[in-house]
């Protein structure tokens, strides 16, 4: 063990009142209390501790001065440090306090939630969040909805879809879920949404795509049709010579975000008639298009 | 949980009675039990040890006890809440599943 007047930082002549200052100066910096993160700081404090119990009676500093015991000779230091129970102590103990971060809970976020279970104490513990799921139509989701949900014990919860929304997304209802064991608040209800596929609408990102069978006359020779929106038909101009899988863009008919709309992406499909037809076949044999018309030339190895 | 009882409370803690009153009065120290027959935990007595380390070696007056006693609960509140968020952190160290399929295809093929 170090010599007691080094670990103080004292002479050997020092007075007691010198001693107990040069202890009270170290002690507060290295209290493990006061440091509870800083295993260094309990290491250096037990030795200091060691060191001023040794000096602070004067019959075992006088005993030490003379030789006659050494530095080990001073009383065990303590062991165990409140810090060392405040850590362990089980939630809502008696000296639990949020004051400290009480106020990152308020958001709405993972980490929030994660404050705010720390913040429960027993006696005002929030009650429990419950999980729903709801699936919804596609439209719905596009164009926002009020869906009323069951709920296990027989209750209704009224569930605001916003317009946009995208699937998996989960809304939280502040409020809505378990009623608190105690006098706290209420927990949330969680609502993960899914969203069932539309027959011929599919979305990416805030546009709406869909395929639009059109005939090969409106194809060649161009024409106006109605084509379907999230909203309702609109008249579309499909352009003279407009080949399958040409895309036009409807602007502002997609899914609403903030600040406006995506598009709507329409893709032509040329059909030909679903019968035969003796007219068309007729025709297209006696009719000569030309070298240039080869679609598979890209395609030549 | 081991429940220590006034009297040996005092002996552990060298305290005389009177100064364990107003220690309780002033709530440095919450014991559970009763107030005619309090209970005593190895946590209430490690804190009264603190009490008396802030009075008697760092010199800290009554009135800074309470003022410390308050800080530290809140700093092991926030030192609990900290090992909780990390603890969290490092379980779902995965990234969650955000979002959904849709919005990643191509405008055209």
């Amino acid at each position: 063990m170090k010599d007691p007047y080094e670990t103080l930082g004292v002479a050997r002549g020092a007075a007691a009142e010198d001693i107990r200052k040069a202890y009270r100066r170290l002690a507060k910096k290295l209290h493990p209390d006061l440091n509870p993160g800083n295993k260094e700081s309990e290491e250096s404090f037990k030795e200091i501790s060691g060191a001023y119990g040794l000096l602070s009676d004067p019959d075992k500093r006088r005993r030490f001065d003379a030789g006659e015991i050494d530095a080990s000779g001073s009383e065990r230091p303590r062991q165990r440090f409140y810090k060392d129970f405040a850590a362990e102590a089980p939630a809502g103990h008696a000296y639990e306090n949020h004051s400290g971060f009480a106020d990152f809970a308020e958001t709405d976020d993972i980490f929030a939630e994660l404050f705010r279970r720390q913040a429960r104490d027993t006696r005002h513990a929030r009650g429990p969040d419950l999980h729903y799921r709801i699936s919804i139509e596609f439209l719905d989701a596009v164009n926002g909805a009020t869906k009323r949900l069951t709920l296990p014990d027989g209750g209704a919860l009224d569930v605001t879809i916003p317009s946009g929304i995208q699937a998996a997304k989960i809304l939280r209802l502040r409020g809505k879920g378990a009623p608190s064991p105690g006098e706290g608040e209420a927990g949330d209800a969680l609502v993960e949404i899914s969203i069932n596929p539309h027959r011929f609408f599919t979305r990416h990102g805030d546009d709406i795509h869909v395929d639009v069978p059109v005939t090969l006359a409106e194809a060649v020779l161009g024409s106006s049709i109605r084509v379907p929106t999230p909203t309702g038909a609109v008249s579309l101009t499909v352009p003279k010579g407009s080949n399958a899988g040409a895309v036009l863009r409807l602007k502002g008919k997609g899914v609403p975000r903030p600040g406006g709309h995506g598009d709507e992406l329409v893709k032509l499909k040329v059909m030909l008639p679903p019968e035969p037809n003796a007219e068309l076949e007729a025709f297209l044999s006696s009719w000569a298009p030309g070298t240039s018309y080869d679609p598979r030339r890209d395609m030549q190895p | 949980m081991i429940i220590i009882s006034t009297q040996d409370f005092l002996a552990r803690t060298q305290l005389d009675r009177e100064t364990l009153e107003i220690w309780i009065e002033a709530e440095w120290l919450l014991p559970g039990g009763t107030a005619t027959e309090p209970a005593f935990s190895e946590a209430d007595l490690a804190r009264a040890e603190l009490i008396r380390d802030l009075i008697q070696d760092l010199g800290v007056n009554d009135e800074g006890v309470g003022v410390i006693l308050n800080l530290l609960d809140q700093l092991h509140g926030l030192r609990k809440a900290l090992a909780d968020l990390l603890q969290s952190a490092r379980q779902q160290a995965a990234p969650p599943i955000a979002g959904s399929s849709i919005g990643q295809g191509k405008d055209r093929e």
